[in-house]
């Protein structure tokens, strides 16, 4: 029965943020938070896995105080508790200073056997947290699966690379991340979000992780954000007869050489 | 001694990497040195203008536990940059070994140049909606996704090759190894290319496009719902921010509304052509031509037109 971990991270949704057309810097205003999509393939995959083989799953996370909008949600979809650390420091963490914190809170609130990751965030997209943990905790790690199971503590994945399938085994503990086709996040039910409520969370303070303060500055820092602007044709051709837009389309496409 | 490292496991994108390296080269005046894991890999770099070539012999099977490997010749011998292969096994081997170093790292970075203090290096954040420049401290670790940089032409002096035994990582087990995907199809290196989205009703119905395609010589892509939630094509002709990235002259997309994470992956095509019933649909927003209409309707037109 396996003890299970997700680390999970609070993004902004970024079907709402905008660029502004002025000066291409990015508006946030309307964007709202949401767990990072693959991470909740991440808790899907755990919470499967325990419905399956009985055990447990915890869930933790670091981020800045909005990290508190989260619990809820995360709760909701299935864990039992979840951790949370909320810093300044992560403003401005690069995947070098999220993986400490997130080893050092582990190290403090574990072991588990099972420690999942979704294969990277719907922000940064940096992917490199399970690995980075998995370095950090001295265990193996086995990313980017896409079917896993555990009996005893044997962990069987597939993984799914860009030109092959990798079938492995590996005895627990172990990191993994997961992919998306893994499964298909279940959306709460109403008693689950009620439910949430009544379930743990905790706090770590990141001054009880035993971190030297420069082991929170990042090694990688951003300089710029300038949102990206593709500068297209934008012909469209919207006649009602369709016939008529073809015949345009066909004599565009001759101008410029691809038919 | 300092110096510039590089690995793929991909020799194609190994040689690429080449590119970058010497071109860090130039500004560092550090020594590149090639890492791999095969000895006729090591015999085509060697040829490439890399100081030394180093195989990495063990029994291993899993290359993925080269990690620990790389990361002791990196160390030991104070190097400042390892540029990776961004494979998602060598995004792995990378976070790996920039862990072990307490480094920082840039993913996929794109541009990368010599500033004090260490590298500046682009890359996308928000799935392709916004380009980052990043600073990273050295030593520096960065991976570096395939065709990014075109491989160096070939050098008059032939790199030193030496062979390193390393302990085999026997953590991990490696069973079945199934090849992927389209084998023969490499929607990359395609010219043209007709993408298909969500608004075909059924697999049957895709034959609509690949009509199309045949009338224009060119091969069918597909948005991720396509490939990984409807299966209908294979994930090789998927095209997006975790799928292939392309860049042909003729990017024709049907029946897809051009999602962000989808657009990142064909936004450095010459030519756009959007298809859709929505007028509003983003893929509007990032074409030069397009047709507000039912793709039902439109494509057998275009299709018989084009074959005149």
């Amino acid at each position: 029965m396996p003890k299970c971990l997700v680390c999970y991270k609070w993004t902004l949704d970024e079907q709402d943020i905008k660029i502004k057309p002025e000066d291409l810097s990015l508006d946030v205003s309307r964007a709202k938070g949401k767990i990072s999509d693959f991470d909740r393939n991440a808790i899907e995959e755990a919470i499967l896995l325990v419905e399956k083989d009985g055990g447990a799953v915890d869930a933790l996370t670091y981020g800045t105080t909005s990290v508190k909008q989260s619990l809820k949600d995360a709760l909701s979809r299935g864990p039992g508790k979840v951790y949370w650390i909320a810093d300044a420091s992560a403003e401005n963490a690069d995947g070098n200073v999220t993986a400490k914190v997130l080893a050092a809170a582990i190290r403090k609130i574990g072991p588990y056997d099972l420690i999942l990751c979704g294969e990277g965030s719907s922000d940064q997209f940096n992917q490199q947290t399970a690995s980075r943990l998995a370095a950090l905790l001295e265990l193996p790690c086995v990313s980017f699966v896409s079917k896993l199971s555990v009996a005893g503590d044997t962990v069987s994945a597939t993984r799914k690379l860009e030109e092959s399938q990798e079938d492995v085994t590996v005895k627990g503990p172990v990191v993994i991340s997961v992919l998306s086709d893994i499964n298909k996040p279940r959306i709460p039910s109403l008693k689950q979000v009620l439910g949430a409520s009544k379930k743990p969370n905790e706090e770590i303070k990141i001054a009880d992780l035993n971190l030297k303060p420069e082991k929170l500055l990042p090694k990688a820092v951003c300089k710029s954000v300038k949102g990206f602007v593709m500068q297209r044709k934008n012909i469209i051709y919207k006649e009602s007869a369709a016939a008529d837009n073809v015949a345009k389309l066909k004599a565009s496409l001759t101008t410029e050489g691809l038919c | 001694m300092p110096g510039i490292y590089l690995f793929s496991e991909d020799v194609a994108l190994a040689k690429q990497l080449l590119t970058p390296a010497l071109d860090l080269k130039k500004s560092l005046n550090q020594p590149v040195t090639v890492l791999t894991v095969s000895e006729p890999d090591a015999k085509e770099l060697s040829t490439l203008g890399a100081d030394k070539v180093v195989i990495l012999q063990s029994p291993n099977k899993w290359v993925d536990g080269f990690a620990e490997a790389i990361y002791k010749l990196f160390n030991d011998a104070k190097a400042s940059i390892l540029l990776v292969g961004g494979t998602l096994r060598g995004k792995g081997i990378a976070s790996y070994v920039a862990a072990k170093l307490d480094a920082g790292m840039v993913t996929d970075a794109t541009v990368l140049k010599v500033v004090d203090g260490g590298l500046l290096a682009t890359r996308v954040l928000y799935a392709g909606l916004a380009l980052c420049e990043e600073q990273v401290a050295l030593p520096a670790v960065l991976t570096i996704h395939a065709r990014t940089f075109l491989a160096p032409s070939a050098s008059a002096v032939p790199s030193a090759i030496e062979t390193i035994t390393v302990e085999a990582d026997t953590r991990v087990t490696v069973g079945t190894v199934t090849a992927t995907g389209d084998t023969g199809v490499d929607i990359t290196a395609a010219q043209k290319l007709v993408a298909v989205g969500r608004a075909f009703r059924k697999k049957e119905d895709l034959k609509l496009a690949e009509d199309l395609a045949a009338a224009l010589k060119a091969e069918l892509a597909c948005t991720r719902g396509v490939a990984e939630d409807e299966h209908w094509l294979p994930i090789a002709r998927y095209v997006g921010i975790s799928g292939q990235t392309v860049k042909p002259d003729l990017y024709l997309a049907v029946g897809l509304s051009g999602q962000v994470q989808h657009m990142v992956g064909c936004r450095g095509s010459k030519v756009i052509v959007a298809i859709n019933t929505d007028e509003h649909a983003p893929i509007f927003e990032s074409a030069d031509y397009g047709i507000v209409g039912d793709l039902y309707e439109v494509l057998p037109l275009l299709t018989a037109a084009l074959r005149k």
